[in-house]
């Protein structure tokens, strides 16, 4: 199957890249091949699957009808065709008015051709819809809920030390969403103001979360992966890049991770001997064009090993710089939005930054989580993300933040890990 | 249109009181006061075409400029707000501004010459409908022209779901803009079908019976029916955000407890007849052409015609195939799916049966000929595509991605627009008595055929890698860099041909070759007028003994010409060729709208001074417009008598006595 699929790919590809080739020379031209980081041409999960197998149905189904139709539609333009100007003007040909059976016979075969697509579509309706009876008591429940221009995922089941008194409350992440391997995973849509699309292509596709209704879209991931997601419903100015991830674990390195999201954020004690330190070397201070990309090639190597090496506090950690964060993080009022657990910052219209290190991604899936991008996300959030609440609230409340600022900030947000 | 120009008089003078000056019926035949007092629905539909042309080649631009910042990743042309304006106003122009009207062109120009007709039913309505629509036209693009912090143009994508579009998150004009458009353009719309609806029903030439309707007729038919019972959907929807953005309801209003998801199905039960709208007329024209050009009547007539109402009424089944990842349920997902899988079969028979025209015929390669062959070719595939999006889970990966859009700018281009270039070119010799040159015209086809499948066959492949629409920027990292290049410079190409087309078709007009009548030995009524038509049409009301009725006369001359020299003795007893006076009326009444619609949309609702200008300048477009229609009725139904003389000039009858 496979092959054959390999070879009517390459058959469609080479249609279009042949003219195009003349066109550009020194551009790749392996689009055709369909297999980017958001692809849905590759299923890493029952829904993905069920979905990828029923579009090719309709694809070989409607090939073969074009294929069929169009041979005879261009048999007949050559055969009929008048030769000469002469032959236009000759006797017209017998005033034919049309023959019932063929078209009978021609309704019946389409009606054919499209039960062969129904079938299964209607069996996969049913098997994408939700987990099986069977299994959903193994199912873990996530709600996704969509902010402009960001997601938040919350896990019910998994309670998380609040702060240091002993509360709990479910653990909430925001924009990575980490999953277990081999279990389906039942997330529950929810939106706080427009309408989003949760989207996943490699694992299943898109449901949206629609205000004042309760949407539920299901999952699961068959291996380990990093998997790129992104919102696929028009939700104003920055709709293009409301962007997430999801990265399914083995069991095992799940519940470790688990466990570290379950505590409070880190606290980094002061060495004395950093307070000397070269501040500029901590974070390269150059600017960035408005949308300049954000990612690197040497991150996408390997996603999924770039993401578990965000996992671990660097080593030549600038400790007093990370306290100078810290008070800044409360100065400049992130805290208003943004909560920190264990720190006292309990702000909820932003992302929970409680273990903010440990993600790959800022700004919603847009950065790569370095001091370079973040610095460049702190300093002008609009010209990442044009409209988007925090550089609203820097306009408001006339928040400036020195290079020096700046340097700290980043230091302490990439501390939390 | 050049009848030679006296004082038009009432016939019947002494039986109406003398008229204030400002009542009197104007005269004008050419120059500006023509144009706006004409009630020819040729003339009419000449305006039509005008305007949607304009507004077709504003739509082309903007595409362009989404073209351009999508070139490459990352790019900076643009900015997000700027682009996501751009790609609203695209899709608005191109379906209401530019199909529609287009469409609306041929019904207007083509429809009662092929059904034998002096003009449509209503000639004012017909003329209070062009001049709504473009009231609707001016308010929906009257954004881009005012400063961006408070008004700007729309950009609240064409499906304008809420919240996106409501108070709380677009609290600039830009979204009344919108509204008031495309309530206007409603207006119009509803008004012009309901006029065709009636012509077509009650003033086809004898003989002409529906079944030997021309199929372009049958298919305006069923677009007018579409068109009248799909906008009040939209309608609805769209007084309720109205309510909502300016009266503080909440049919959406999230925070009031409103359903955002009620405008979805509301918008769609609209939105997917709407599409049928946009094809169906395209349907017609190439069941016009084909049979020309194949010099062989159509291919199973009935079927063809039943198919395309059966298109019309399955069209209402579907809307939620627009919905499937709205979280339906397992059963309206199901039932959606396969009523949209059974609208693909009357769909399919088209084609079989236009596949069928050509078996057997004489292919005339010209450039009409080439477009609806294009046409065949590109709706086949957008159509096949289409299928799949019926099979709802593999949609759930193809929703709101380029995949979509490859897929319905193969329908809406290679399908409607390339059916409306073939139709211009066709019609092009009856309307203007002129013919574009054959090699200017194959190489605009091949171009606009080679730059349409280089821009969007790529974005086949961009939707199945995961590209979402309606994004203005993408990251260099996921394999979408060389498909996005190519659909650009396609995208240009593409351009480059449209430019072609149009430079060559307005060289035409004032310069082109001049032709005969029935320059494609045509089939149909229109062609057995003189180029371009009289104003009265048809000399005597011809007499219809066949379904294709002209080829049917080519054949049957003496018959025909006996038949018609009693008809036209007949009519001269009655007193001559009854035509209608030209009116200033609905244009009026349609400026009245027009004011009244800036009104609601320019002004806010609260704090004082606005509101007061909000309802004076509301109150003041209401007054016109209540003018307008007050004396548009007074003028009651007379009009003026033409007398063909000996060599068939029309002379205007000066009423007295006669």
């Amino acid at each position: 199957m496979s092959q054959r699929l390999r070879h009517v790919r390459s058959a469609l590809g080479s249609f279009i890249a042949l003219p195009a080739l003349l066109l550009l020379s020194g551009c790749d031209f392996n689009f055709w091949r369909m297999d980017g980081h958001q692809t849905t041409m590759i299923a890493e999960g029952p829904v993905a699957r069920t979905q990828l197998e029923l579009f090719w149905v309709t694809v070989w189904v409607t090939l073969f009808i074009f294929v069929a139709v169009g041979a005879v539609l261009a048999y007949a333009t050559i055969r009929f065709r008048a030769r000469s100007e002469a032959d236009e003007h000759a006797e017209p040909p017998p005033q034919g008015h049309g023959n019932p059976l063929i078209e009978l016979g021609l309704i019946g075969a389409s009606v054919l051709a499209l039960v062969i697509i129904a079938v299964p579509t209607v069996k996969a309706i049913w098997s994408t819809y939700d987990v099986a009876e069977a299994d959903r008591k193994d199912a873990l429940e996530i709600t996704a809920t969509g902010y402009q221009w960001w997601f938040k995922f919350e896990y019910p089941s998994e309670m998380a030390a609040l702060d240091n008194a002993g509360a709990k409350a479910p653990l909430v992440t925001g924009n990575e969403l980490v999953i277990p391997v081999g279990k389906p995973i039942r997330i529950h849509l929810r939106t706080v103001d427009v309408n989003h699309s949760f989207w996943v292509p490699k694992l299943a596709g898109k449901v949206d979360m629609t205000p004042n209704r309760r949407n539920l879209l299901w999952l699961k991931a068959d291996r380990p992966g990093y998997f790129w997601g992104q919102c696929a419903e028009y939700c104003g100015d920055s709709h293009a890049v409301m962007r997430f991830r999801v990265i399914a674990l083995a069991p095992n390195e799940y519940s470790e991770w688990l466990q570290q999201q379950q505590s409070l954020a880190r606290q980094v004690a002061v060495r004395p001997a950093d307070s000397a330190k070269s501040r500029e070397k901590v974070v390269a201070l150059r600017s960035f064009r408005t949308n300049e990309t954000g990612v690197s090639a040497q991150f996408d190597r390997d996603p999924l090993k770039s993401w578990q090496a965000k996992q671990l506090p660097e080593k030549n950690e600038d400790t007093a710089l990370i306290a100078q964060g810290r008070q800044l993080f409360a100065a400049k009022t992130c805290n208003a939005c943004h909560t920190v657990r264990g720190h006292g910052a309990m702000g909820i219209q932003g992302p929970d930054l409680s273990h903010f290190g440990s993600r790959s991604t800022v700004g919603a899936g847009l950065l790569e989580n370095n001091s370079e991008q973040l610095r460049r996300w702190l300093r002008d959030p609009e010209s990442v993300k044009p409209g988007n609440k925090m550089a609203k609230a820097y306009r408001d409340n006339k928040i400036a933040l020195s290079d020096e600022e700046q340097v700290a900030l980043v230091a302490y947000l990439e501390s939390l890990k | 249109m050049d009848a030679s120009a006296n004082t038009a008089h009432l016939i019947k003078e002494e039986q109406v009181p003398a008229a204030p000056k400002f009542l009197a019926h104007p005269t004008a035949k050419t120059g500006l006061m023509s144009w706006l007092t004409t009630v020819d629905h040729k003339k009419i539909g000449f305006l039509y075409g005008f305007f949607a042309l304009i507004f077709f080649l504003v739509g082309g631009f903007e595409a362009l400029l989404i073209r351009t910042q999508l070139m490459v990743p990352n790019n900076n042309v643009l900015t997000a707000q700027q682009y996501n304006t751009l790609f609203t106003m695209h899709g608005t122009t191109m379906i209401f501004l530019a199909v529609m009207p287009l469409s609306s062109a041929f019904f207007n120009f083509i429809m009662p010459l092929q059904i034998g007709a002096r003009d449509v039913a209503f000639p004012r309505l017909n003329a209070f409908s062009l001049w709504t629509f473009v009231a609707g036209a001016i308010i929906l693009n009257i954004g881009w022209f005012l400063p961006a912090d408070k008004y700007g143009a729309p950009d609240g994508a064409w499906v304008g779901y809420p919240p996106i579009t409501s108070k709380t998150y677009n609290p600039k004009h830009a979204i009344d803009f919108w509204i008031m458009g495309l309530q206007l353009l409603g207006v119009a719309s509803i008004a012009a079908s309901l006029n065709f609806i009636v012509t077509i029903i009650n003033m086809r030439a004898p003989g002409m019976t529906m079944m030997r309707l021309p199929v372009f007729v049958w298919m305006t038919l069923v677009t007018s029916f579409l068109i009248v019972l799909s906008f009040p959907a939209i309608t609805i929807a769209l007084v309720q955000l109205m309510m909502d953005r300016n009266f503080s309801t909440a049919f959406f209003e999230v925070s009031g407890g409103g359903m955002p998801i009620l405008w979805q199905h509301l918008f769609w039960v609209f939105g997917h007849p709407e599409v049928y709208i946009l094809i169906l007329p395209a349907m017609g024209i190439i069941s016009e052409i084909l049979p020309t050009f194949s010099r062989k009547p159509l291919f199973g007539y009935p079927i063809v015609v039943f198919s395309g109402a059966c298109i019309g009424f399955l069209g209402f089944a579907v809307w939620s195939h627009h919905m499937f990842t709205t979280g339906m349920g397992t059963v309206a997902t199901a039932a959606f799916a396969l009523a949209t899988m059974a609208i693909a079969v009357p769909t399919g028979v088209k084609i079989f049966n236009w596949i069928g025209t050509l078996w057997g015929g004489h292919l005339m390669m010209r450039t009409p000929m080439l477009f609806a062959l294009g046409f065949v070719w590109m709706f086949m595939m957008g159509g096949l595509s289409g299928i799949m999006h019926s099979a709802a889970p593999a949609d759930a990966q193809q929703h709101d991605s380029y995949f979509v859009v490859a897929h319905f700018h193969y329908v809406l281009i290679g399908g409607s627009i390339f059916a409306l270039l073939a139709g211009l070119h066709y019609w092009f010799p009856l309307m203007f008595g002129r013919k574009v040159s054959e090699g200017w015209g194959r190489l605009s086809f091949w171009t606009i055929f080679v730059g349409f499948n280089v821009t969007f066959f790529p974005m086949h492949f961009l939707g199945l890698n995961g590209m979402p629409r309606r994004t203005f920027t993408y990251d260099p990292n996921l394999g979408w860099n060389t498909a996005n290049y190519i659909a650009t410079m396609g995208a240009y190409l593409l351009g480059i041909g449209m430019f072609i087309y149009f430079a060559v078709l307005a060289y035409t007009y004032f310069k082109g070759e001049k032709v005969g009548r029935d320059y494609w030995d045509g089939r149909t009524l229109e062609w057995s007028l003189q180029n371009p038509p009289p104003e009265y049409n048809f000399a005597a009301i011809p007499t219809v003994h066949a379904r294709d009725s002209w080829w049917y006369e080519k054949q049957n001359r003496a018959e025909i010409e006996r038949e018609r020299a009693e008809k036209a003795k007949a009519e001269e007893a009655h007193g001559g060729i009854h035509m209608p006076f030209g009116s200033i009326w609905p244009f009026v009444a349609s400026m009245g709208l027009l004011v009244v619609a800036i009104g609601v949309t320019c002004f806010d609702s609260n704090p004082a001074p606005g509101i007061h200008a909000k309802l004076g300048l509301t109150l003041i477009g209401g007054v016109i417009t209540f003018v307008g229609i007050y004396f548009w009725s007074l003028e009651g139904n007379e009009g003026y008598h033409l007398h063909l003389d000996k060599d068939g000039k029309p002379v205007e009858d000066h009423g007295h006595g006669h």
